[in-house]
């Protein structure tokens, strides 16, 4: 017996068991080879591949295809590498195109597949047109598949047994089920039989099916024979370029060549330097070689459309992009290591990744889909149940509140980490500072048991958000496709899926700040400035001088805490060392980071070796980048350049630890023959150990330092319009609340929201800020074009001029409101009285009904006598619907309860370096880390009037306070205010929330 | 005529009660709620408990971290109801029109025009709260007013023990000061609403005219424009002259989302009303079916029996069809209430073609009800009830 029909977790919403634990158990069930059938999709292909390795099974490659009309279904099993992209071809027609008939679609790509079936009228039809093909018992044969088995004798092909099954163990029956009732959005009592599989439909042994197939054993003996026409172990590893085809049928090679020529002068003038042009020829060469200059030339095309990219990654090490406009970082000038990107010992396909502003990257990938239409699609990602969601979607199924759920989720880590794993999962969850104070009564044991079962499993597809394929022909021979919910195609597999199918991926990425810079220049333009002719915004002293001070709040990728204390300590603030600064900051480079400002404020140091004098010469001596890792490795240890490049990979891999231990051996053993000292080896391997988890290479974080400073420029410069721009763009680091309260301590005036002068977007000019309509919360989209479409027919006259014109519905006209946007047309009543004729005109609008009587006199009906608004109630509603306050902070609202507590305000801790103080904050913004023992720590920006201040919560305070800790609330601190090169953190030993009070 | 109306307010009846029956209790935080199950929530709590923090509906897990030190007692429905109708029982000596809450502590008396009988109304009230004193063991805050609105809001006013005594054209004066949450009638959205205006007191409001009222308020304005300057017609309603209907509830503990638990209750309650029903010799002619779940969301539904009848199977017939469209979420359900209404006498009539299955079923019925009644509830269970009990 050969089990056929077998599914994975990746049949979603069915399966229970990764193809790992499959083939796992499929070994331990003494089979040597294993089909994998996931419904209608390949999504598991690769790791069933690999797992097949690993465990010493021959795959069979599959899938289950069903006729979503009449609910039919076949088996394809892949012959061939034809039968393969046959299978695609047919799975993309399932899910993309209308009226899919799967009897149709066997029959037009019928090649090398052999297909099962338990119908008896496909059986037959597939029969008469030669499709290989065979009955499938699921089951032995009963009355139930009578029709079938007769078919098949009448036709003269084969009963094949291949009973279903969708778990590993009958132990995951309960998982299937809860998987059952969370796909069918109901609870397990409300399942009906036919929701869920069978109770025996896990993977048996050969002895279990031989029993249940007992009274047809030549239906167990078919699918060896079937097996056996099944040679088929995966597709064929090749990669696949772009096309680049022009009509003067010249090569790739020779248009890149021109290409890279033509903007090189652009870039460097007529007489290109000498050293340029062996860079340029060096790299064309070797791009040649590996044959990627199609790829270049279709990247080089998409980005020539955008006005404004940014090349990322280690793409902007190459001099040819930077000729043809990819990126923007000239890699002589910045000295960038082409070897990081291509090198001939590379054997998987480079990345040149590219970043659009964040509004205009959707409309560029439908560009190039439209380009390239059949022969590109995106990348999908695959998305796993983490804790939050399983536990949410488990206690659900159980029937508590959202209340409850939300209780505990919103406490529970976003992603999970490997090592907790292996405790139990409520224990875990247990231990963790943030679930203090949080009781688990019945049934959560029981849910928490539960969900941990379903962590890592797939939930469901969700695009990449910018990875695109483009395939020389029709791409669905290459990967199966289905439509995206926002109606793009994509590829059934992740970016993993499309590497190891050997598809080149282009990642087309958004991103917010050159959607900032962008909106800036427009309207500094708009304001009449302009910027200089030669715009070389690194060059600038006033810039520089903001960058050395840690003034980068709302500057892109130097703005967040840790990178303004680093800037503010090494008091440096030019390209080079910005590149350094914006790399070195890594989970695990703490101590680094300390030696490294020592070292830059004039501190000895010598190499670590003579050998790496070279290689870190500019850093200091200090590893920085990504890779000096593989540098490192090739001057002391003697690794080839694509043994460096494999251990670099390796560092950022989630399971890296099994691979490290034979890297290390290696690098031990080849710094021992270089001559060097085990000691000096064991420093450099902690040093190269610093990289795990993420780390950013020199081309990538020189490419965005020029954003960085692109954006600075404009924030020392034209601050009211750089700072509108940053809040409008949204999704910076910080929240609306703290860039209001940043513009607000930079000096910009703030001028409230108004109907008759406010934009959509936030608006800035003369170093005054407008609040935009796009700040008020509850108002639509919709309404808010009316208003702007509106005024441009005239300024509205009076409250019932506007109501008359934008027709807001009540929530919004109440926000417009509460938010002060109409506070011109406020009368004595105040917005109290606003309120009132709002609901006047209201109820003039409505349809007659039996108040007929009052509607005649509704127009006289005069405005009733309202008592004044208390200061403090009109800013609270401000603030309900703003979420910040337009002339106050709202630390002041909290003065009233810190009058008898003395407390130290943000701008006065240094001056109480070394003491222990008590102050009082806003939490703007948290990040949780872990120490080197693995106890978890956060630091912490709060803000109050007069400036930001840094906390830090060590692990003793964290355990202590971080179930109080909550974003966008005040906070009472104690603790020591400690200082380090010019900058003032608080070591916070107390903490407890202010509360409100009446008073103003 | 002038009204007399009176008005008993037991502040946190259930726990007064328990407090009565259990001395040890008293003088301390006291929570009840249904120990016994895991995911229990508070059904009511003593006024210390609530200053601890402990809310009504609050999980039980959750309570007992506000306040560690509350004794913990489980609910008793049943006896809340007695309890309520010994403390209604002297108020029918000085009135026919007397409309106790249900188990709830609130008891109201019209005693209009009963002063040359019984002496001032003040008195009587006085007397019906030494009742209560006795048999509860405290006082409680009583009320004098001339109509039901206004003497409940002078109970608020001095709660949990005190009186209060609002003379006739008294009532707008009194209310005027006094903070709209404690005017009866006025929810949580109105509040919210009347606030947004700027208004917090009953007599800022009663300045507005009915038409300046409508305009946001709509025709919840004379309802509001009445109730702030205490005026309210509404009778004294006792239990009969209500519309005969037979209620029963369950209240699940734990809370449940089982389809067997709430199949089996509710089979259970249409076999408890179906007996109640058979012992008026009345038949019912709807199903009425709300159902509690645990975020307090509530949906009721309804559905006809016709013809009327009073057998336990057609009567879950209807239930369940009303059970088919209240129960739609996956939340548990805390609560089912179903009431049989429309009730009316068997027809006289014969059916030209009756339901010989209906035929069967209801001689099943009496013979069921024979047999529990010699012995016991307990006697003779459909199996589907096995599950619920």
């Amino acid at each position: 017996m050969i089990p056929l029909l077998v599914r994975s977790h990746f049949s979603l919403g069915w399966g229970t068991s990764s193809p790992d634990r499959l083939c796992a158990r499929a070994r331990e069930l003494g089979y040597d080879r294993l089909a994998l059938t996931d419904t209608n999709n390949l999504y598991g292909l690769w790791d069933f591949l690999s797992a097949c390795r690993r465990h010493g099974i021959v795959p069979i490659v599959g899938a289950e295809v069903t006729d979503p009309e009449t609910g039919r279904r076949a088996v394809c099993l892949v012959e061939n590498q034809e039968g393969f992209s046959n299978l695609c071809r047919i799975l993309t027609r399932r899910h993309c195109q209308r009226g899919f008939s799967l009897e149709r679609a066997v029959k037009v790509f019928p090649e090398g597949l052999t297909v099962l079936t338990d119908s008896a009228r496909l059986l037959s039809a597939w029969c008469r047109e030669g499709v290989r093909t065979a009955g499938l018992l699921t089951c032995a044969p009963s009355s139930r598949n009578r029709l079938l088995a007769e078919a098949a004798q009448r036709l003269g092909v084969h009963l094949v047994a291949a009973p279903d099954s969708f778990f590993a163990t009958p132990e995951e029956a309960p998982v299937h089920r809860l998987l059952r009732a969370i796909s069918q959005n109901t609870c397990l009592s409300r399942l009906e039989p036919g929701d869920c599989a069978l109770p025996d439909a896990w993977l048996a042994g050969s002895d279990e099916y031989t029993r249940r197939f007992a009274a047809c054993p030549e239906a167990i003996q078919a699918s060896h024979e079937i097996a056996e026409r099944l040679a088929f172990t995966g597709p064929a590893p090749a990669l696949v370029m772009p096309p680049w085809k022009e009509a003067s049928g010249r090569d790739a090679a020779a248009i890149l060549r021109q290409d890279a020529y033509a903007g090189a002068q652009k870039r460097y003038g007529r007489d290109l330097p000498e050293n340029v042009v062996e860079r340029l020829e060096h790299e064309l060469a070797v791009i040649r070689d590996m044959n990627f200059s199609s790829y270049f030339l279709v990247v080089a095309d998409i980005v020539r459309k955008s006005p404004r990219v940014c090349g990322r990654g280690s793409g902007a090490a190459s001099l040819v992009a930077y000729c043809l406009g990819i990126t923007n970082v000239c890699p002589v000038k910045h000295n960038l290591y082409f070897e990081r990107f291509l090198n001939p010992g590379r054997t998987d396909p480079p990345d040149l990744d590219i970043d659009f502003a964040w509004d205009e990257r959707d409309g560029v990938i439908a560009r190039v889909l439209g380009e390239h239409p059949g022969r590109a699609a995106m990348v999908c990602s695959i998305v796993l149940f983490q804790p939050r969601m399983a536990v949410r979607e488990t206690a659900k199924i159980f029937g508590l509140p959202e209340a409850e759920i939300s209780r505990v989720t919103k406490k529970l880590p976003w992603h999970w980490r490997e090592s907790a794993a292996d405790e139990g999962f409520l224990d875990s969850v247990c231990q963790r500072p943030e679930t203090q104070g949080l009781s688990f009564p019945e049934p959560w044991p029981e849910i928490m048991a539960l969900a941990r079962r379903l962590l890592g499993m797939p939930r469901h597809l969700s695009v990449h958000p910018g990875g695109v394929v483009l395939t020389p022909d029709a791409i669905d021979g290459y990967a199966p496709l289905e439509m995206a919910k926002k109606g793009v195609p994509v590829i059934q597999w992740d970016k993993d899926g499309a590497e190891e199918a050997g598809l080149v991926k282009i990642d087309l990425l958004g991103n917010r700040s050159l959607g900032v810079i962008r909106d800036a220049v427009d309207s500094l333009t708009e304001n009449g400035a302009h910027l200089p002719d030669r715009w070389e915004p690194e060059d600038d002293p006033a810039t520089q001088a903001a960058v050395a001070m840690g003034r980068t709040m709302g500057c892109f990728y130097i703005e967040s805490p840790a990178m303004r204390l680093l800037q503010k300590k090494a008091r440096v603030g030019d390209f080079e060392h910005l590149v350094i600064h914006s790399s070195i900051i890594r989970p695990a480079a703490n101590d680094y980071i300390r030696e490294y400002v020592h070292r830059l404020h004039g501190g000895e140091w010598d190499p670590i070796h003579p050998l790496l004098s070279d290689v870190l010469s500019e850093t200091y001596g200090i590893m920085v980048y990504q890779e000096d890792v593989s540098r490192a490795a090739v001057a002391l240890a003697g690794f080839s350049h694509a043994e460096a490049d494999r251990l670099r990979k390796v560092m950022s891999k989630k399971d890296r630890e099994h691979h490290l231990t034979d890297y290390r051996e290696r690098f031990f053993s080849g710094a021992a023959e270089n001559g060097v000292v085990p000691e000096t080896a064991a420093q450099v391997w902690d040093m190269i150990l610093s990289f795990s988890g993420y780390s950013f290479c020199k081309p990538h974080s020189a490419s965005y330092a020029r954003v960085s400073f692109q954006a600075a420029y404009l924030k020392e410069h034209f601050p009211a319009e750089f700072m509108a721009a940053v809040i409008s763009n949204q999704g910076g680091f910080y929240s609306c609340f703290a860039y209001v309260s940043e513009a607000r301590r930079m000096g910009l005036a703030l001028l409230p929201p108004d109907v008759n002068q406010s934009r959509i977007a936030w608006h800035g000019r003369d170093r005054k800020l407008r609040v935009g309509l796009m700040a008020i919360r509850s108002l639509s989209e919709a309404c808010r074009c009316r208003i702007v479409g509106q005024r441009l027919k005239g300024s509205f006259s009076c409250l019932e001029d506007f109501l008359a014109r934008v027709r807001p519905n009540e929530d919004e006209s109440r926000a417009l409101i509460l938010a002060g946007a109409l506070d011109r047309f406020e009368d004595e009543s105040g917005r109290a009285g606003l309120l009132w004729r709002d609901a006047r005109w209201r109820k003039i609008r409505e349809k007659p009904g039996q108040m007929e009587l009052f509607r005649e006199t509704v127009h006289g009906v005069k405005a009733p006598a309202m008592p004044p608004e208390a200061p403090l109630d009109r800013l609270r509603r401000e603030f309900s619907v703003l979420g910040f306050l337009c002339e106050h902070h709202p630390m002041e609202l909290f003065r009233g309860s810190l009058a008898k507590v003395w407390t130290v305000p943000a701008a006065d801790l240094a001056r109480h370096a070394g003491k222990r103080v008590r102050t009082a904050g806003w939490l703007i913004t948290g990040k949780v880390v872990r120490t080197k023992h693995n106890d978890p720590m956060e630091f912490l920006t709060f803000e109050d009037e007069t400036g930001t201040l840094e906390a830090t919560f060590f692990p003793e305070a964290y355990a202590r306070f971080a179930r109080i800790l909550d974003h966008g609330r005040p906070y009472l601190l104690e603790g020591k205010v400690e200082e380090d090169w010019g900058t003032v953190t608080l070591t916070v030993d107390s903490a407890q929330p202010l509360a409100a009070t009446t008073d103003a | 005529m002038e009204r007399s109306i009176i008005h008993l307010n037991v502040a946190d009846f259930a726990v007064a009660v328990e407090r009565a029956c259990q001395p040890r209790l008293r003088g301390r935080p006291v929570i009840v709620a249904s120990s016994g199950a895991a995911r229990a929530s508070v059904y009511d709590m003593s006024d210390e408990a609530f200053s601890a923090g402990v809310r009504k509906g609050m999980p039980l897990f959750q309570a007992r971290r506000a306040c560690p030190d509350a004794a913990l007692v489980d609910p008793r429905p049943g006896a809340y109801v007695r309890a309520m109708e010994d403390l209604s029982a002297p108020g029918l000596s000085f009135s026919p029109l007397l409309e106790p809450g249900q188990g709830d502590g609130h008891l109201f008396v019209d005693v209009t025009g009963t002063s040359r009988i019984h002496g001032p109304a003040v008195d009587v009230a006085w007397r019906l709260g030494r009742h209560a004193k006795s048999l509860l063991g405290l006082s409680p805050a009583w009320s004098v007013a001339p109509n039901k609105l206004v003497a409940k809001a002078a109970t608020r006013v001095v709660k949990p023990r005190g009186e209060c005594i609002v003379g006739a054209g008294e009532e707008e004066s009194f209310l005027a000061p006094l903070s709209l949450s404690l005017i009866p009638g006025i929810e949580a959205p109105d509040l919210a609403a009347l606030h947004r205006f700027n208004l917090s007191t009953a007599g800022e409001a009663a300045a507005w005219t009915p038409d300046q009222l409508w305009v946001p308020f709509g025709s919840r304005a004379f309802f509001l424009h009445d109730a702030v300057r205490g005026r309210d017609a509404s009778p004294v309603l006792p239990p009969g002259a209500r519309p005969p209907a037979v209620i029963e509830t369950r209240e699940f503990s734990p809370d449940t989302n089982e389809r067997e638990v709430l199949e089996g209750a509710l089979y259970t309650l249409c076999e408890q009303a179906g007996a109640r029903l058979r012992a008026m010799g009345r038949a019912s002619g709807g199903a009425r079916l709300s159902l509690e779940y645990a975020d307090a969301v509530r949906t009721p539904r309804q559905a006809g029996i016709k013809p009327a009848s009073a057998c336990d199977p057609v009567l879950f017939a209807a239930a369940s069809r009303a059970m088919a469209t209240a129960w739609t979420r996956r939340v548990r359900v805390r609560k089912m209430t179903l009431v049989f209404d429309r009730l009316g006498f068997f027809p006289a009539q014969m059916e030209l073609f009756p339901d010989p299955g209906v035929r069967r079923m209801e001689k099943v019925c009496a013979v069921l009800d024979q047999v529990r009644e010699h012995f016991g509830p307990r006697a003779l269970q459909t199996g589907r009830t096995l599950e619920a009990t």
